[in-house]
């Protein structure tokens, strides 16, 4: 409810606590920040709205982040080791570099020369192991730093900080790029308002989810342009269009199509957008159930009219996709076939499985995210014209969370980390994978996920990260039809925003304003 | 007919002498004995508000124990397990009786202490901030509420009958049945984003409040313009119910000035009804300013209770309510007192 | 507009002032109401397109088959429109029916029977301190999946108590009337007496009550509406489609427009129709 339930409730601010476990690794595909108008100019205050709800307001660096505005905030003064880029997905941050023994189970961090506290004090090993313990201890630490036990953190000297997976895992430093929020050593739980951190900026004052922060005149990363940063939370993102609209904040993060759609009628305004932001794919039991045989749920695929989801659903922002989780990998499969529309071929295989078209499937979605519902609904007209009988039921987020997802038999789900199709394949797809929505169990997708994560040479890795792509396209449990850019507007005045997907749209270091 | 009015106190709601005209007041009354028996009343009428609040709690408390699911489940992250759900419920003390839980809220209360959220911080720390803004958006709305109401209706209740009268009747009833957000929806498009005569929205400062007053006019404007129309009916409703009166009438046979007759005469002694008439409309106000502070990103209590709602956060929830309440009740004794003044002088 | 305070000048048309004859006006006052609500009763039958099919773009501009333009999915805002009215004015009229019916019979018992009096009046005083809003949200999230049950149960919940007040006190001064106490000496019920006897006089109070909780179901029904508790997508309903396109005001103003002056007349012309009578004003006059 609130309503929107909500938005009271509502649908409004649409990022629940689910999402942004689901994003703890995200970045994106895009690849450079946007191109620029003239040469930087040092100065000015950007005034950025986020969204987020009060009541979900959390400060710890650690904690769980349901508000964008808290971790817009949280990144900006704190780092991490690694931050999401475009090619490859992860870049140096606070560790300025990395390497790994061949088994790919021990990796050392090198910490960035120069990186200081914003009290002065020089960041050491100490304080990153001391960090990503605390980060492992809460009660998400396994699923942030999958594979590293607490004991497997430790620094060797003060400038080198060792992780050591239980399995080969090549892509380990991916795992580090969004939570891993350095403090310094002991930290006092109390005092995490207050702490500094050792990011591009400083914060003046943080007040019930909005903030003021200031630049870090030393900081390591380079030159910071901007004076300071405003964040202004904002209930939903109507409101923050509004905002925006009215020239009362200069950047409207993450604010929707239809904001962007006006904007683009104005001269003063500029859209930023930024491919594969959000996956909302149908998840189609395997185990059991209706959607069990592979034939069944490849019709569902050839069902579905794509074009016609990403020009309703996402008014046309955002790209067809291809049924492949992780759309915004440097190695996503381009060359796969791409499966359009083909009502013909879904009857016949409908046929071939015996599939009871007199019965009604209830498709179940909630209204966590905009477009979520809508998707279903569309997807159940187009089931319709093939003679398949959809029920849309929408539920209340809770109960959604609580009693359909992991378990429903076809329900709509979203994740906003893409720019890996293996972080996702182990989330989501490995048989035993804690996530595993479809309940999917395919021996031969197990084995393709393990060489592709544990093969020692290069080429091995990518030929097996070929057939993982291969074998979703062909019987995952998930139809995914497009993908949602994620959609900024700014005043033209703003300069080199990032483009990335996800939560890469939170570097705003070399931000500047003509 | 002031009885026919909510809010009117316990002895007086059916009774219809309570609000009559005032009655000059007995000369050779003891002060002493009437000043006892007026604080005798005075806490009487108190006690039996905080009674009532208590009530309203209670039902409240209970109502949201009854939603499906908990703040332990509602708080959950994708992937928590059934464990860890219940041990969270044994953290949040949800695995007592309610009826404790209940005791344990209502006896911290006098203190200040409205309990901790399912997310385990202070309630009273939540709505620090976030209440002033809400009362202060609320309170703006009142006042204007009140001013135009009895501006309005004395005007129209001045010309019974006339175009005046006719034209804010008809204006009235249109304004008071067109819903806040409605209103404030109109609003934001023709005076921000079509004209850019004020900010769209409210964007807080470094002390959580509204960076410029400029941004309240909007919100209050929603809150107040229905109300107003509301009152205004009540006003003159009540301004022309003693216009039939005894002591009215022979003023105005007196010939004195329609104005004069209006304000000296009739207003007093209609005064106890439009209290509360306008106290009443403090509830639709607080509610309002819910829907409103939404659509205006207005920094108050409607965007935490949002959040609460969604997350099934008991005490929250009845945080919040309670404050209301309280704040309603505040209200209603003002109106009880100024009956009592008016009403209570006479007997 | 949730309670009966209004009752000053609406609710007392009734004991009829001698002398006054039907008005003109007052039909007049009737027709905008009748008219309106007979367009928007037929509207379903009326709507050129599908409402929950996409027939032009997203929030596209009125005109090319679509008479006010797209709505956030491109469906036709005109068709939704008229078919939004139906359960909007269904409900509120259950509501305003339901309330208004039970407080005229609590009503009466209150003021036949004291005891029963007071505790009606402790209801009503526990009422007032809860907004309607923060009531609909905690009876919607206790039942939800009730829809819109759910959003006429609390309307018909926490409007009793503001009704029973009106009608208590009109029936006050008849209970004490010469021939009510003399039924109540012979020993009738309190249901016979408050039937044969009260009602009957109080047809005027009765009719002005259920124009007002009429107004203010309307407004709780949209107000909860647009918190999205009760009609849910893909339904058309005025309030929703407010709600859901408002973002998109400024691509096509008719998506919220027209849906926010169809909520606002509905209130409006039934408003006008049941404040028709408009007791005071001509007494005041013939002064």
């Amino acid at each position: 409810m609130y309503v929107n339930r909500r938005q009271v409730l509502m649908t409004a601010g649409g990022l629940g606590a689910a999402t942004l476990v689901g994003c703890s690794s995200q970045s994106g595909g895009a690849p450079a920040p946007q191109t620029t108008g003239g040469t930087p100019k040092k100065g000015g205050t950007l005034r950025v709205g986020a969204l987020g709800r009060a009541g979900a307001i959390t400060r710890d660096p650690h904690g769980t982040q349901s508000n964008e505005s808290d971790y817009l905030v949280l990144s900006l003064v704190f780092d991490t080791l690694t931050v999401p880029a475009g090619r490859p997905n992860t870049a140096p941050r606070l560790a300025a570099s990395w390497e790994s023994t061949p088994d790919l189970k021990t990796w050392r961090f090198k910490i960035a020369p120069g990186a200081a506290f914003h009290d002065g004090s020089p960041v050491t090993a100490a304080d990153v192991v001391w960090s990503l313990r605390r980060l492992r201890g809460t009660k998400s630490g396994a699923s942030r730093l999958p594979g590293i036990q607490a004991e497997n953190i430790t620094a060797d000297g003060d400038g080198t900080v060792v992780l050591v997976s239980d399995y080969p895992n090549a892509e380990l430093p991916l795992l580090t790029r969004l939570s891993s929020f350095i403090l310094k050593k002991d930290t006092p739980d109390n005092a995490l308002d207050k702490a500094p951190g050792t990011g591009p900026f400083k914060l003046d004052w943080y007040r019930n989810g909005n903030a003021r922060l200031v630049r870090n005149e030393k900081w390591y990363g380079g030159e910071v342009l901007l004076d300071a940063v405003e964040i202004t939370m904002f209930e939903t993102a109507q409101a923050m269009s509004n905002a925006i609209l009215a020239g009362q904040i200069d950047l409207a993060s993450n604010v929707g199509p239809v904001a962007a759609r006006i904007a683009e009628t104005r001269k003063d305004l500029r859209v930023v957008r930024r491919a594969d932001d959000m996956a909302m794919p149908i998840v189609m039991r395997t185990k059991d159930g209706p959607f069990a045989d592979p034939r069944v749920r490849e019709a569902l695929r050839l069902v579905v009219d794509r074009d016609a989801m990403v020009k309703q659903v996402l008014s046309g922002y955002g790209t067809v996709a291809n049924d492949v989780m992780g759309t915004g990998d440097p190695r996503y499969a381009r060359d796969l076939p791409q499966r359009k529309r083909d009502l013909a071929r879904a009857g016949q295989l409908l046929a071939e499985a015996n599939f009871d078209l007199g019965k009604t499937y209830d498709l179940i979605t909630t209204e966590d995210i905009a477009g979520l519902a809508e998707s279903a609904t569309l997807f159940a007209n187009h089931a319709r014209e093939a003679g398949i009988r959809i029920n849309v039921v929408k539920q209340e987020s809770g109960t959604f969370w609580d009693a359909t997802w992991l378990k429903g038999t076809l329900y709509t789900t979203y994740w906003g980390t893409n720019d890996s199709v293996l972080f996702l394949g182990s989330k989501l797809m490995v048989g035993d994978a804690g996530q595993n929505e479809a309940q999917f169990a395919d021996p031969a997708f197990d084995d393709a996920y393990r060489r592709a994560v544990g093969a020692a040479d290069e080429a091995g890795r990518a030929a097996a990260l070929v057939e993982v792509q291969k074998i979703q396209h062909e019987r995952s449990g998930y139809l995914l039809w497009g993908m949602a850019d994620g959609i900024d507007v700014a005043a033209a005045k703003v300069q080199n925003l990032p483009t990335l997907a996800g939560y890469g749209r939170v570097q705003l270091q070399s931000t500047w304003l003509r | 007919m002031a009885a026919l009015t909510p809010g009117a106190p316990a002895a007086g709601s059916t009774d219809p002498a309570a609000a009559g005209p005032p009655v000059p007041p007995r000369p050779r009354d003891d002060f002493a004995r009437r000043a006892g028996r007026a604080a005798l009343r005075a806490g009487a009428v108190l006690l039996r508000r905080i009674l009532v609040l208590a009530a309203l709690l209670a039902v409240v408390f209970a109502a949201v124990e009854m939603l499906p699911g908990d703040a332990a489940t509602a708080t959950a992250e994708r992937g928590d397990s059934a464990a860890a759900i219940a041990a969270r419920r044994e953290h949040l003390g949800l695995d007592r009786p309610l009826w404790e839980r209940f005791t344990d809220w209502m006896t911290a209360l006098p203190t200040g202490d409205l309990g901790t959220s399912a997310r385990g911080e202070k309630v009273a720390d939540l709505l620090r901030d976030p209440f002033p803004n809400t009362l202060a958006l609320a309170g703006a709305a009142f006042a204007l509420t009140v001013a135009a109401s009895l501006a309005l209706g004395c005007l129209a209740a001045a010309r019974p009958g006339r175009r005046t009268d006719r034209m804010i009747g008809h204006t009235a009833t249109t304004a008071f049945a067109v819903p806040d957000f409605v209103l404030a929806t109109g609003l934001v498009l023709v005076l921000s984003l079509w004209t850019g005569l004020l900010p769209a929205v409210t964007v807080a400062d470094a002390s959580g409040k509204p960076a410029e007053w400029t941004m309240m006019i909007m919100p209050v404007l929603a809150l107040a313009v229905p109300q107003t129309g509301w009152n205004t009916r009540i006003v003159r409703g009540a301004l022309a119910d003693q216009a039939d009166a005894a002591h009215v009438e022979a003023a105005r046979l007196d010939g004195l000035s329609t104005t004069r007759v209006l304000l000296r005469h009739a207003l007093p002694g209609a005064l106890p009804v439009i209290a509360t008439g306008i106290a009443t409309s403090t509830g639709m106000l607080l509610g309002g300013a819910v829907v409103v502070e939404t659509l205006f990103n207005h920094p108050g209590i409607g965007t935490v209770l949002a959040g609460a709602v969604a997350g099934r956060d008991t005490t929250l929830i009845a945080g919040c309510v309670a404050l209301a309440g309280a704040a309603i009740t505040l209200v209603l004794l003002a109106a009880d007192l100024v009956r009592a003044k008016t009403v209570g002088a006479g007997r | 507009m949730t309670t009966a305070s209004a009752s000053t000048d609406t609710a007392t048309p009734a004991p009829a002032r001698p002398g006054r004859h039907p008005h003109p006006r007052r039909a007049l006052l009737l027709l905008p109401a009748a008219l309106f609500l007979a367009v928007a009763l037929a509207g379903p039958w009326l709507a050129p397109h599908p409402i929950d099919a996409p027939v032009t773009a997203t929030y596209a501009e009125a005109g090319d088959g679509a008479l006010l333009g797209g709505d956030q999915l491109g469906r036709d805002v005109w068709s939704r429109l008229l078919d939004g009215g139906t359960a909007l004015i269904g409900c509120a009229f259950l509501i305003g029916a339901a309330v208004t019916a039970t407080a005229a019979l609590l009503g009466c018992l209150a003021a036949l029977r004291p005891r029963a009096g007071r505790v009606l009046e402790r209801a009503a005083d526990v009422a007032i301190l809860l907004p309607s809003v923060l009531g609909i949200m905690l009876v919607a999230l206790a039942w939800p999946d009730g829809g819109r049950w759910a959003v006429i149960g609390a309307a018909i919940v926490l409007g009793i108590p503001f009704a029973v007040r009106v009608i208590a006190a009109a029936a006050a001064p008849l209970a004490a009337a010469g021939y009510v106490e003399a039924a109540l000496m012979r020993g009738e019920s309190s249901l016979s007496i408050t039937v044969r006897e009260l009602l009957p006089n109080l047809r005027g109070t009765v009719a002005a009550l259920f124009g007002l909780r009429f107004v203010e179901a309307v407004y709780i029904i949209s107000t909860a509406a647009f918190l999205q508790i009760g009609p849910q997508p893909p339904e058309a309903d005025w309030a929703l489609m407010i709600r859901e396109n408002a973002p998109g005001i400024l691509l096509n103003p008719w998506a919220v427009l027209a849906p926010s002056a169809a909520v606002a007349l509905l209130a409006i012309t039934v408003n006008l129709a049941t404040s028709a009578p408009a007791p005071r004003t001509q007494a005041v006059t013939s002064a």
